[in-house]
């Protein structure tokens, strides 16, 4: 590199002490293209332009003082090296940015002939060598997850050929097996069960720490996860004389998230819970919104287990962390559901804890954003700070012809939400976020500030465009309907915001009615 | 009545063996293919109801062999189950949108994997899918 002319941004607003600089580059034993600007401003123009071999950097400039100065540049340019040109009142500042990134400093007015030279040098080396750790360290880790990627796939292959056969032996395709023998049977198959879930953790948890969980978030009612994780979990608590209860009493308003990810960290935790609970303990689970912060609701597991030491609390969400004292020792597991747990809800955005007395049972919480009906509807129903007249539900409700569906369904169901898009005013009507669904079946709802009659224009809007669409007609069933909306009713002038609340609260009960699972299904 | 015939790919020969076995106990008639290749030369001889695809496999392998059966005429009708030990994440979108009807991680449960080939199987032979 230094065969080539190096290119120096310099961004200093004295001349005189730019010209000090321009002397000594001129000096120097190594051909030098500089440019040289005054402003921060026009120093992060030319960055974004043009990216020099090394900044040299005056703190103090027309438009930008102090740290605030190289964190901008280190910002703009985090992969070019910076030497920062202090004065000499300002050394300690220098060495703060040092800590932060920035390569080197030198003090205007004290650099003697080659300093100058030898700094920019070093910083160019050091920012390469960093660089490449970087990148290294970033190649590991892809080497890592492709490791156990694989390792995964292929412990997978023979776990699957032993759950093959011992159902197969299970079910007595291969001759009549005593009562005994079939007891057998199922520990082998618990046990196999248990060594693909080790799999899939072990798959989770590097995902995990690469960043590359994806989450697909939707309207999601946690209520009816907490059913459906504590009826998947009932058999395991049935087994070890656990009592697994639900104790949810307000109504939660729906939480933003995705319903699969969220279910895995529920099973997590009252798995956990029931682990470490005592025969004829109980594991609850709780909801609630947050007091403090009313955009978040919060989901507990409470169990009147062996407890957790201080000591301990403070490394039980690190992955592989097991405690050594556990009462359930024989099978710990990998140590790996809490650490997933916990990146799972942080991707969320919220926040998970443990609450503990050795001896006294735990409780494991974690918190979730709410869905915000009412600041998505704020803009489309209130005009000139009032609520507009009136305001319909559309419901739209997709069913596939067959089961499974024809053709790629989840395509078909994103190509009818965007027609959707289409078929609405932007400044009166919004299609609502899809619904989180157990099946295929999908049901769309759109809120429009409009009367019943002319949502009527609307709906049959939507009816024509849906009967173009080739997909759906090939592998899709609809329908359209509308209900008004009622209008609030609260005594007095109430704010547009608690109006606009009411409505929003309108808006999700009608939802859960219209979503609520027909008792007769399992 | 005509027997239902299932075809099996798949290279690990206890899995298939353990399929054969479960599907026969629920009446199919089963053939199978080891590899990408003898898939699509089996289901054109054999001319299945249906498949059972693995995606992991030798000479061509699975998403090459759904994009076979989609492109032929003959055989893009056969509805295509996935069956495979890889991760889903990187593989079951991919997959549907090549054609599979279904996906399923290896192991399945088996009442499951029986009731989508059920509900398949039906649905293909009442004939109320629409001519698209």
């Amino acid at each position: 590199m230094s065969e080539q002319s190096k290119h120096v941004l310099l961004i200093e607003d004295n001349p005189g002490d730019a010209d000090l600089i321009r002397l000594r580059l001129v000096e120097g034993s190594h051909p030098v293209n500089l440019s040289c600007v005054q402003r921060l401003s026009d120093g992060l123009a030319s960055l974004a332009e043009k990216t020099p071999s090394v900044v040299l950097l005056d703190l103090n400039l027309p438009d930008s003082q102090g740290a605030e100065t190289f964190r901008k540049v280190l910002a703009k340019a985090p992969d070019v090296p910076v030497v920062i040109l202090s004065g000499q009142d300002d050394e300690a500042l220098a060495i703060k940015a040092l800590h932060q990134g920035v390569q080197d400093y030198l003090v205007k007015g004290d650099i003697c002939r080659g300093e100058l030279d030898r700094a920019m040098r070093h910083a160019v080396e050091r920012q390469a060598l960093l660089r490449s750790l970087e990148i290294s360290r970033k190649q590991q880790l892809e080497f890592k997850n492709q490791f156990l990627s694989h390792v995964s796939h292929e412990l997978r292959t023979p776990l699957t050929c032993i759950h093959q056969y011992v159902t197969i032996l299970l079910d007595g395709l291969a001759g009549e097996v005593s009562a005994e023998q079939k007891d057998h049977l199922r520990t082998i198959l618990r046990s196999v069960n248990q060594l693909g879930a080790m799999v899939h953790d072990l798959l989770e948890a590097s995902r995990a720490e690469s960043g590359k969980i994806r989450l697909e978030p939707r309207c999601v009612s946690i209520v009816d996860l907490i059913h459906l994780a504590a009826n998947m979990m009932q058999a395991t608590a049935q087994e070890k004389r656990v009592g697994l209860e639900i104790a949810v009493e307000e109504a939660i308003p729906f939480v933003h998230g995705d319903p699969d990810r969220i279910l895995e960290v529920l099973i997590n935790l009252i798995d956990n819970a029931i682990k470490f609970t005592p025969a004829d303990g109980a594991v609850t689970v709780q909801a609630c919104r947050v007091a403090t912060d009313p955009e978040f609701a919060c989901v507990s597991v409470v169990d009147t287990g062996c407890g957790i030491k201080p000591e301990a609390r403070a490394l039980i969400f690190e992955r592989l962390y097991q405690d050594p004292n556990a009462v359930d020792n024989s099978r710990k597991g990998l140590g790996l559901g809490l650490f997933i747990a916990k990146e799972l809800v942080e991707l969320h955005a919220g926040r998970i804890w443990v609450a503990s007395e050795p001896g006294e049972g735990s409780t494991f919480s974690f918190t979730l954003p709410l869905y915000s009906l009412a600041k998505l509807l704020f803009p489309v129903i209130t005009y000139q700070n009032r609520l507009r007249d009136a305001q319909v539900l559309v419901r739209v409700d997709l069913r596939p012809r067959t089961k499974p569906p024809r053709g790629n369904w989840k395509e078909t169901c994103s190509r009818c939400l965007e027609l959707l898009q289409h078929c609405v005013y932007l400044d009166k009507d919004v299609v609502l976020p899809p619904m989180a669904a157990a099946g295929p079946e999908q049901t769309y709802f759109v809120v429009a500030s409009t009367d019943l009659n002319r949502a009527e224009i609307m709906m049959a809007r939507i009816r024509e465009q849906m009967a173009k669409l080739a997909e759906l007609k090939a592998s899709a069933e609809f329908e359209v309907s509308a209900s008004p909306l009622p209008r609030p009713d609260r005594p007095g002038e109430p704010s547009l915001e608690l109006q606009v609340a009411d409505v929003a609260d309108n808006v999700t009960e009608m939802i859960r009615a219209a979503m609520a699972p027909p008792q007769s299904s399992a | 009545m005509a027997t239902t015939k299932i075809l099996i790919v798949d290279d690990d020969p206890d899995l298939r063996q353990a399929l054969k076995l479960r599907l026969r106990a629920n009446h199919y008639e089963t053939v199978h293919a080891v590899d990408g290749y003898s898939a699509i030369a089996q289901a054109y001889k054999e001319r299945p109801n249906l498949i059972i695809l693995d995606l992991g496999l030798p000479a061509g392998d699975g998403f090459v062999v759904l994009d076979r059966l989609q492109a032929d005429d003959k055989l893009s009708d056969i509805p295509v189950l996935v069956l495979t030990a890889r991760d889903p994440q990187s593989t079951e979108q991919r997959a549907l949108d090549a054609g599979a009807l279904a996906f399923f991680q290896k192991p399945a449960d088996n009442a499951e994997l029986l009731d989508v080939i059920r509900a398949t199987l039906d649905h293909n032979q009442t004939g109320t899918l629409l001519p698209s």
